[in-house]
């Protein structure tokens, strides 16, 4: 067990984080909002496009993330490729930083788990919470804006934190992309000296430092949003 | 047949029973009364063993027990002499009624099922649920599934069965159906200790009444005795709250 | 250069990519009977009135549920022949496959601890206490009364965590399993990567067809099972 090597590769480790947590904030700003309005079309039925999320939510949970990933890098290449040529765009797409087709995988996948989780949220909201708000003379908008959205959120807290957890997790799976984070990162510096254990260790170990911070944050906030429910006599 | 004395149970730093001595004979039928937290319903959950009492002595039949130092042969031996009926029913609800009253026969006291059957079928006739052998307690009215539980009690041909607040979960209507099993059981014979609000069974029913406050029997004697001349302040008060000021309870 | 994207690639390759499914299966499968005995013991320790046995028990599962899957599974691959060789064992020419199971069993556990001990909590507390007040013993009581309700309980949570077992596992294939996508990999190697989109479109159906099933036949396996409640309307 090679120490020096165990102790430099952990700083090689933690400067993947930044990449890491970039792309699951990204993905999470663009997924909330957008797995919330379709989790709002799913509930109230809207024709053709709860159907399509449905599907759409169908495909993330049944593929594994990883071909998505595949999937995903092998065909926005192409695509762009079609697109620039069509246009007359000199851009060299094998220049386009990794980080952007990471923040499209991980949205795409997120938005499709997000839905899952407030469609299930908004289920357990009492519909005459909506029609109480509307009877006082607000809008719809301001009814979900109020009323609905914080309660829904409450209850969707701890699973959005699992959502995150787990997206954090998947960030690993970079390297697909030659994305250079966390476990990319500390696996170049072993190659070197073939110190795979002391790498996969040292990545053990920041995924924990991570993961446990970002649960502590989340019951923390879990903990501020519950204060307007009584507690149980 | 039953004795239990000096019963201590408390819970964290409260003293729920404060040293509650008790008497049943074959054949009583005993009410205990008395407001929430009085420590009826904990009693009634010592004498099973459903909770565990700190301190006290009992003896059912010819098995003596010390509340402090309990084997659980004698435990499980009890736990076949006395039966119980919940306030929430607590019927298996991945049982139908008839296998929730043969439960106990051919596990608890391996009788061979088709006696079993036998025997839980008069047991749910003789509470009016002849037609409903085979329905699962989701299909069942409250009053239903209480009734169920009182056929689980009688099955088991108890010694002395235990009813903890038998109707209070009951909506009103479905009340007057249980109370009328269980003075039908009465009728027979059977030894009963109830925990209850219902003051018209304890009346009508009962030939004593027991009264508790404060985790301590107050008084106790027929119902006429605690009805029409209650003797401690206590009992007075509580009478008074609890049956209102015109009604006639002269018996 | 023309990238040519040819449809009928994704429906050829199926047939080739099937048999594999067998060792995608068996290892999933040894993981799944392996890691729910392993998460009922957990379970038990999480419920138990050893405080120590609940913290470690816990400890566990945070740090399954915190390490991602190819992290756990080169930790285990890299780490535990490295840890044997401290005592002197061998393990190099131990076959990939059981290094797989090893580390899905772990991960399974952990999940599976948890299904078991919130399904073990949601059952009223008064079916056990009318299951001793009829005289049955507590083992009786928990066999006949307790288990088949948690049972059905846990049903749907357990359906979700195979499906996620599933789709973790595709990632053997970098300790080198060959199994469905391992073979994938070989094949796109083998076509120095041309074609590529098509095997991974054709593994993605395999996938889904799969995850399908295996909904339906928990949906069918929650009817079957709960008879005798009242079943919500579900959308």
């Amino acid at each position: 067990m090679n120490f020096q090597f165990l102790v430099e590769t952990f700083f090689v480790a933690l400067s993947g984080v930044p990449i890491a947590l970039l792309v699951t904030i990204v993905a999470m700003l663009v997924a909330l909002p957008l797995g919330f309005l379709l989790a709002l079309t799913r509930v109230n039925k809207i024709p053709v496009i709860h159907h399509i999320a449905k599907i759409y939510v169908s495909f993330v949970r049944g593929t594994p993330i990883i071909i998505q990933i595949f999937i995903i890098y092998s065909s926005i290449p192409l695509l762009l490729k079609i697109i620039f040529e069509k246009y007359n765009i000199a851009y060299d797409i094998y220049k386009i930083n990794p980080i952007w087709y990471a923040f499209i995988v991980f949205a795409f996948s997120t938005t499709a788990i997000l839905i899952e989780v407030f469609r299930s949220a908004l289920s357990t909201i009492d519909k005459g919470q909506l029609e109480a708000a509307q009877a006082v003379g607000l809008t719809t908008f301001q009814a979900y804006r109020r009323i609905i959205i914080p309660q829904a959120l409450v209850v969707a807290m701890p699973n959005i934190c699992t959502a995150t957890v787990n997206l954090i997790k998947a960030t690993s799976l970079g390297y697909a992309m030659s994305l250079p984070e966390i476990t990319l990162k500390a696996k170049v510096a072993a190659n070197v000296g073939y110190n795979y254990v002391e790498a996969y260790i040292d990545i053990f170990v920041v995924y924990l430092i991570l993961c446990s911070t970002v649960e502590y944050i989340f019951k923390r906030y879990e903990k501020h949003l519950s204060k307007f429910k009584v507690a149980k006599a | 047949m039953l004795e239990i004395k000096n019963i201590h149970k408390s819970f964290g730093n409260n003293e729920i029973l404060k040293g509650v001595d008790l008497a049943i004979d074959k054949g009583d039928v005993v009410v205990i009364l008395g407001p929430s937290g009085s420590g009826k319903t904990t009693l009634l959950r010592c004498i099973n063993f459903l909770e565990n009492a700190d301190q006290g002595h009992a003896t059912f039949g010819d098995i003596q027990v010390d509340f402090q130092n309990v084997k659980k042969k004698d435990v499980h031996s009890i736990r076949q002499r006395v039966a119980f009926v919940f306030q929430n029913y607590n019927l298996f609800t991945n049982k139908t009624a008839l296998e929730n009253v043969t439960e106990g026969l051919i596990i608890g006291r391996k009788i061979p099922k088709v006696e079993a059957i036998e025997i839980g079928k008069k047991a749910l006739d003789k509470v009016g649920l002849s037609e409903k052998y085979d329905a699962y307690p989701s299909q069942l009215s409250g009053g239903q599934q209480q009734r169920v539980g009182i056929a689980r009690a009688v099955a088991l041909n108890p010694d002395i069965i235990l009813f903890d607040e038998p109707t209070s979960a009951l909506d009103p209507e479905l009340v007057g159906e249980v109370l009328q099993v269980m003075k039908n059981i009465a009728a027979e014979g059977t030894t009963m200790l109830v925990v209850t609000h219902e003051m018209g069974f304890a009346k009508d029913v009962a030939n004593r009444v027991i009264f508790m406050d404060g985790g301590v029997v107050v008084e106790e004697g027929s119902p006429h005795d605690i009805f029409v001349n209650p003797k401690e302040e206590r009992t007075k008060k509580f009478l008074k709250r609890v049956i209102p000021e015109d009604y006639n309870y002269y018996i | 250069m023309e990238k040519y994207f040819d449809a009928s690639y994704i429906w050829n390759s199926i047939p080739v990519l099937l048999p594999f499914l067998k060792v995608t299966f068996l290892v999933a499968g040894s993981s799944i009977v392996l890691g729910t005995i392993f998460g009922l013991l957990l379970a038990a320790a999480k419920l138990s009135s050893i405080k120590l046995l609940r913290k470690l028990a816990n400890l566990y599962t945070t740090i399954m549920r915190c390490t991602p899957s190819i992290v756990l599974l080169f930790l285990v691959y890299y780490g535990v022949p490295a840890l044997a060789e401290n005592f002197g064992i061998n393990l190099h020419s131990i076959e990939t496959a059981i290094f797989v199971v090893v580390t899905f069993t772990l991960q399974f556990a952990a999940i599976m601890s948890e299904v078991i001990r919130s399904a073990y909590l949601a059952i009223d507390k008064g079916q056990f206490e009318a299951a001793v007040s009829v005289g049955l013993t507590p083992f009786q009581a928990y066999r006949r009364i307790i288990f088949p309700q948690a049972l059905v309980i846990a049903l749907p949570n357990f359906g979700n965590g195979m499906i996620a077992l599933l789709q973790e596992g595709a990632l053997a294939y970098t300790i080198g399993l060959i199994d469905i996508v391992g073979k994938a990999n070989l094949i796109i190697a083998s076509n120095i990567n041309a074609h590529a989109l098509e095997i991974y479109i054709a593994l993605a159906i395999v996938y889904w067809v799969l995850s399908i099933i295996i909904e339906k036949f928990f949906a069918m396996l929650e009817k079957f099972f709960g008879k005798g409640k009242k079943t919500l309307e579900t959308t």
